[in-house]
Order: structure tokens, then C-alpha cells, then sequence
């Protein structure tokens, strides 16, 4: 049940947008598509929606196989990110339409119309047109359009994009409360990570029409597969140290003590992670490192670069023989020119893949 | 100080628009006045100089347009031949144009240059070939041949300025209606068409200008069965004389469809209704 993406390709002359992406999404999980515009997010969403025929694979909604059907067949509700509202019609029209379409009797309409219009706060705008309304409301509109009829998939495309950064906090709550209380089916494209981190129960990373990890949120967050999932979640992102397999010492990264911390039983996946040439990196979360005094057991040896104190934590630029990174401390009476040792939260050491 | 100045500098540029305007509006408006006026006139005032403007209406023109030159029969017929054209060329145009706007067609730009092309060759050239044509399907002289030249010449037209509006709609609104349960022929009846209509008025009033006031080729293609009335209103001007009378009388007709077209059509040829609506 719910949704199941097979090997499905979408080719536009030689560009491939979408390279054999396959996922399974369960019956009323919020799923979301993570990555900069332009890699395959939206398009893998519109093959889901019908907009866009795949050029190879299969889909499937609820167990039936809807690859090649229509839009309308296939039981989806869909918001975009410029909301897509009717601008001639009322808002009312605009939320009744999908209803009217399906040749739902009048009084049953009105009653569905109103009652959705009243969950998500619209009731009072009922009469006006989508251009009399702020960009919230539009998007409040299209939200209600979605759900009068009580899809079982919902497709959202960067729905808040085109709000404003306050806007967009309070929606995110409100969309994600709406529909897990629904336990619809969601389909979230988006290229914010505080989104994807905020609302889904799991998220994949796309990458140049591939899905590169697909995971918790959090194990995401703790466990990044390759460079550039650790390099577009966290803010700062995740320190890399280049590493590879090195007769003696086993892993040698261009910070020792960081490859030194891996427990064995990380260090025995190392070559799941290795390319070709057996290159991989050694990931640091920013927080998972601390500032200690030099010459300390276990930790490497830096000079302070920068130190930018925000308040509630401080970013620490430390250069360790020419590799610079960043660590997030407490207050610190680092000082820029200092040499200080620099150390590694046991067991937070992590094995990332090159892309 | 600045503030007194202010509104009265924009009070006198204010007076200096209406001023233009009012001058502009009289510069277009007076040869349609003294046509009007003349239509009015007996024989014996229009040739008054100087001009009378004051003097007792008579519709000895209007009478005489449509005894001695049948000028009913020629109305009939210019309004079936415009009507019918204007609507082939709207229906078969919008629909051209929705493909080339919407759908991933081979050589699609290759089409439309295509379609354009009908409008490049002087009508003066292709009057020639049309007749023989129409000689040899029999057609000659009735107002389906009119109509069939009409639908081609207003067609090229109608689908480059409706692939604009149509390309003026967002896309995810037609994408909407798809998902909300729409096919696409609805989708076009229900979210598209609704949203072209000031485009499509505007349109229609052009090509049905154009149709209706097209002079060589229905003066060549028609000879008395299926004259329309600009050939009619052309016939005012005789080898020794022109009858200003008569001329005056028939361009009033020929004018009257186009004004009443035009204040009908008011409402829809003011844009606007779909730009700026969906993004705020």
C-alpha cells in the first residue's frame, strides 16, 4: 500500500532528470524529496501525479499500477508552489471544483466546502477572488481544494516556497499537523532542509536524479551516506577529512586522531564506503567536536583562525596543517592565533562515501 | 507652500490630458461626423460650400442604397460570410494555437511559421488562382467561397495572438483542474477558455474587421449573387460622378455592425483578469 516508485527513469533528449529512481512509500507517511532545484525532486513528483509520463519503471498507488493513467484516475490531490487557484473563480468555486468535476450533489458540496474552509481558516474570504487574498490565504485555498474530497495521496511541490520566512514556520506546523490527523499519504518536494527535518517521517536526499539516502530525519542527520547529503544538511555543515585504507595504521585521514576515535566495528564497514581508489572521508559534526588544551591525549593540534560568538554557541575556525574546520562550542576563551587541541566526542566519528 | 503648489501643477497637467485627448478624439472623430452628417443630406447640401451644418435631415440616401443598389441583400451577405468565417477561423485557430501552446508537437515552430506564411502573399497574387479555382468547383459567386478565403486569411491571425494569451496562462492552473478530476478537453472548457475570453474578444473584433471590411477580394471573387457590402458601398462611385450621398449612407451601414461589436465586447477587451491574479 501506499506508494511504490520502481527503477522509473524520466529522460528529456539526452538529460536524464530522474535516473532509476525506487522507493517504497507507506500508507500515510510524510515523505520528503530533499535537494537543490533542478535534480529530479519535481519531476519524480509529477511521474507520482501523472503530469509527466516516465520514460521507463513502474508506479503504483495503493497497489494498483498507475504509471501510464491520468491525473484524475488516480485518486491524488495536488498543491503547487504558485497555489495554481482558478483566478476566476470565488475561493469557494475554486475549493468546490474538484467536487463538482466528480458530480458531487449540491447540498453535499456546500457542506464539505464549508466545513474545510472552517478547519483551515478560510471561511470568512469565501466570496472574494484568489487575487483579493494575501499569498497565506492562497495557499490556505489550495490546501482546502486538496483535502475537500479526501484523497488518499497528497502531492505537495514546494508549497511555501513563495512565503515569508514567518509565514512559512507557522505553516509547516499547521500543514504537517493537518495531515498526519488526516493519515493521508504525503508527498512533500522541497529544497529547504529545516522543512524536510521539521515535518517528515523520512526524508530522501536527491542528487542529479538520483535518490542518494533515504532515511529518518534524524538518521540523516547522524549518519549522512556520502559528501553531499553531509554537506546539505547541518548548519554548519558536517566537517570531511579525507581518508583512506593504509596498511599500517588501517585508516588514515588528514586529521589522524578523528580516524583513530572510529570504533572497530565502524572501522570494519570502512569499505562499504571506499571508491574505486579507496577514498572515502571521515565526518565530524561541528558539535560533536571540542575545544581542549593542546597537546591532550587523542586530540588534534589547531590553530584558531576565527572565532564568531552568537550567543548560544560560538563557531570556532580551527586550521589543523592547512585543513580548515569548524567547531561548535559553548563559550570559549579561544582566541584567534591560539593553538589549541581539538577532540572528538567518543563515538561520533562517521564513515561518509565520496560522491 | 509646496504642498498648495503640488495638486494645483497636477490639477493643470491633469486639464492638459483631457485637452489632448479631447483633440486626439476630434482629429478621429470629425471624418466620421461629416460622413454621418452627408449620409443625412440632401444631394443639394452636400455640395454646399460652405459646408451647411445646419439643414433638414433626409434618408433619401438611405432610401435609394436600398432600392436602386440592394443593399439589404449585400448586408445579408456580408454578415453570413463574416459571421461564419469568423467563427471557423476562431474555433479552428484557438484549438491550433492550444496545441502549439501546450503540447509537445514535432516541429512545432516550423507549424506555426507555416500557418503565418498564408499572410504573406499579397492577396493581389492569389486573387488570380481563386478564381480559377472557384470557376472550377462551381463555387464561384456564392458565399462559401468568401467564407473558405475569409477562415484562411483570418486564421494565421487568430493562432499567433491566442498561442500568446494562452501562453499567458500558468501552466499549474490547467494542471490543477487535471488532478481535481478534469480531462483535458474539460480542463480546456472549464479553466482555459473562461480565462482567454478578453483574449478571444479582442481577437474576434480584429479578424471580423478585417473580414468585413475586405474590399478586393470579394470585388473580384463575387459579381452580384454574393456581393457583400463594401463592394456595394464601392459602387457609389460611378465613371462621370461620385454620389457622396449614397458613399456616406453605405459607410454608415457598413459602420453601425462594427460600433454595436465593439460596445458588446467592451468588458472583455479591458486585460487583466488572469495576469497578476495568481501571484501575488
Amino acid at each position: 500500500m501506499g506508494i511504490e516508485v520502481k527503477s522509473v527513469y524520466k529522460r528529456f533528449g539526452a538529460f536524464t532528470a530522474v535516473n532509476g529512481v525506487s522507493v517504497d512509500i507507506k500508507d500515510g507517511e510524510f515523505f520528503v524529496m530533499l535537494g537543490p532545484s533542478g535534480w529530479g525532486k519535481t519531476t519524480t513528483l509529477r511521474m507520482i501525479a501523472g503530469l509527466e509520463l516516465p520514460s521507463d519503471g513502474q508506479i503504483k498507488i495503493n497497489g494498483r499500477d498507475v504509471t501510464y493513467e491520468e491525473p484524475r484516475h488516480r485518486d491524488i490531490a495536488m498543491a503547487f508552489q504558485d497555489y495554481g487557484l482558478y483566478p476566476h473563480l470565488s475561493v469557494f468555486q475554486n475549493i468546490e471544483f474538484p467536487l463538482k468535476v466528480r458530480k458531487i450533489a449540491e447540498g453535499e458540496r456546500k457542506k464539505k466546502v464549508q466545513a474545510t474552509a472552517e478547519k483551515l481558516g478560510i471561511a470568512e474570504y469565501l466570496d472574494r477572488k484568489p487575487g483579493q487574498i494575501s499569498g497565506g490565504q492562497r495557499q490556505r485555498v489550495s490546501l482546502a481544494r486538496a483535502l475537500v474530497r479526501n484523497p488518499r495521496v497528497f502531492l505537495m511541490d514546494e508549497p511555501l516556497s513563495n512565503l515569508d520566512a514567518k509565514l512559512r514556520a507557522t505553516m509547516r506546523t499547521e500543514i504537517k499537523k493537518l495531515v498526519t490527523s488526516l493519515g493521508i499519504t504525503t508527498v512533500y518536494v522541497t529544497h529547504d532542509q529545516i522543512e524536510a527535518m521539521s515535518m517528515a517521517d523520512r526524508i530522501a536526499v536527491m542528487r542529479r536524479g538520483d535518490m542518494v539516502q533515504v532515511a529518518t530525519p534524524l538518521e540523516i542527520y547522524d549518519r549522512p551516506r556520502t559528501e553531499f547529503v553531509a554537506d546539505f544538511i547541518g548548519s554548519p555543515p558536517m566537517n570531511l577529512f579525507p581518508a583512506h585504507f593504509d596498511g599500517k595504521k588501517g585508516i588514515a585521514a588528514s586529521v589522524q586522531p578523528f580516524a583513530d576515535s572510529l570504533s572497530g566495528e565502524v572501522a570494519d564497514r570502512a569499505s562499504s564506503f571506499a571508491d574505486a581508489q579507496g577514498q572515502f572521508y571521515v565526518g565530524v559534526r561541528p558539535e560533536h567536536l571540542m575545544i581542549v588544551r593542546d597537546g591532550v591525549e587523542g586530540a588534534a593540534s589547531a590553530n584558531v583562525d576565527f572565532v564568531e560568538p552568537l550567543g548560544q554557541t560560538t563557531n570556532v575556525y580551527v586550521d589543523c596543517d592547512g585543513h580548515k574546520f569548524i567547531v561548535v562550542t559553548d563559550r570559549t576563551e579561544a582566541k584567534i592565533g591560539d593553538v589549541v587541541g581539538v577532540a572528538v566526542t567518543p563515538g561520533k566519528s562517521r564513515l561518509v562515501a565520496r560522491n | 507652500m509646496s504642498s498648495s503648489t503640488a495638486p494645483r501643477g497636477s490639477i493643470f497637467s491633469g486639464i492638459g490630458y483631457y485637452l489632448l485627448a479631447l483633440i486626439a478624439t476630434a482629429f478621429f472623430a470629425f471624418p466620421i461626423v461629416w460622413m454621418t452628417l452627408s449620409s443625412l443630406k440632401s444631394d443639394v447640401d452636400i455640395s454646399a460650400y460652405p459646408p451647411k451644418w445646419i439643414f433638414s435631415p433626409t434618408l433619401e440616401s438611405f432610401r435609394k442604397l436600398f432600392t436602386e443598389l440592394n443593399a439589404m441583400d449585400a448586408l445579408i451577405n456580408s454578415a453570413f460570410i463574416v459571421c461564419l468565417a469568423t467563427l471557423f477561423a476562431m474555433i479552428a485557430g484557438t484549438l491550433a494555437a492550444y496545441g502549439l501552446a501546450r503540447f509537445d508537437v514535432k516541429n512545432k515552430n516550423f507549424i506555426a511559421f507555416e500557418v503565418l506564411s498564408i499572410r504573406m502573399l499579397p492577396p493581389m497574387v492569389s486573387v488570380i488562382p481563386l478564381f480559377i479555382i472557384a470557376k472550377q468547383l462551381g463555387i464561384f459567386d456564392t458565399p462559401w467561397l468568401l467564407i473558405a478565403v475569409y477562415t484562411l486569411n483570418g486564421l494565421p491571425f487568430v493562432v499567433w495572438v491566442m498561442r500568446v494569451f494562452i501562453q499567458e496562462i500558468p501552466q499549474s492552473i490547467e494542471e490543477a483542474a487535471l488532478i481535481d478530476g478534469c480531462s483535458r478537453f474539460e480542463c480546456f472548457w472549464r479553466v482555459t477558455l473562461p480565462l482567454l475570453l478578453p483574449g478571444l474578444a479582442a481577437t474576434m473584433v480584429i479578424i471580423f474587421m478585417f473580414a468585413w471590411n475586405e474590399f478586393l477580394l470579394a470585388s473580384i471573387l463575387t459579381s452580384s449573387e454574393a456581393r457583400t457590402l463594401p463592394v456595394i458601398a464601392a459602387s457609389s462611385i460611378k465613371a462621370k460622378a461620385i454620389s457622396w450621398g449614397l458613399g456616406s449612407a453605405a459607410g454608415v451601414l457598413m459602420s453601425l455592425p462594427v460600433v454595436v461589436l465593439v460596445l458588446l465586447m467592451q468588458k472583455y477587451l479591458v486585460r487583466g483578469l488572469t495576469l497578476g491574479a495568481v501571484k501575488g
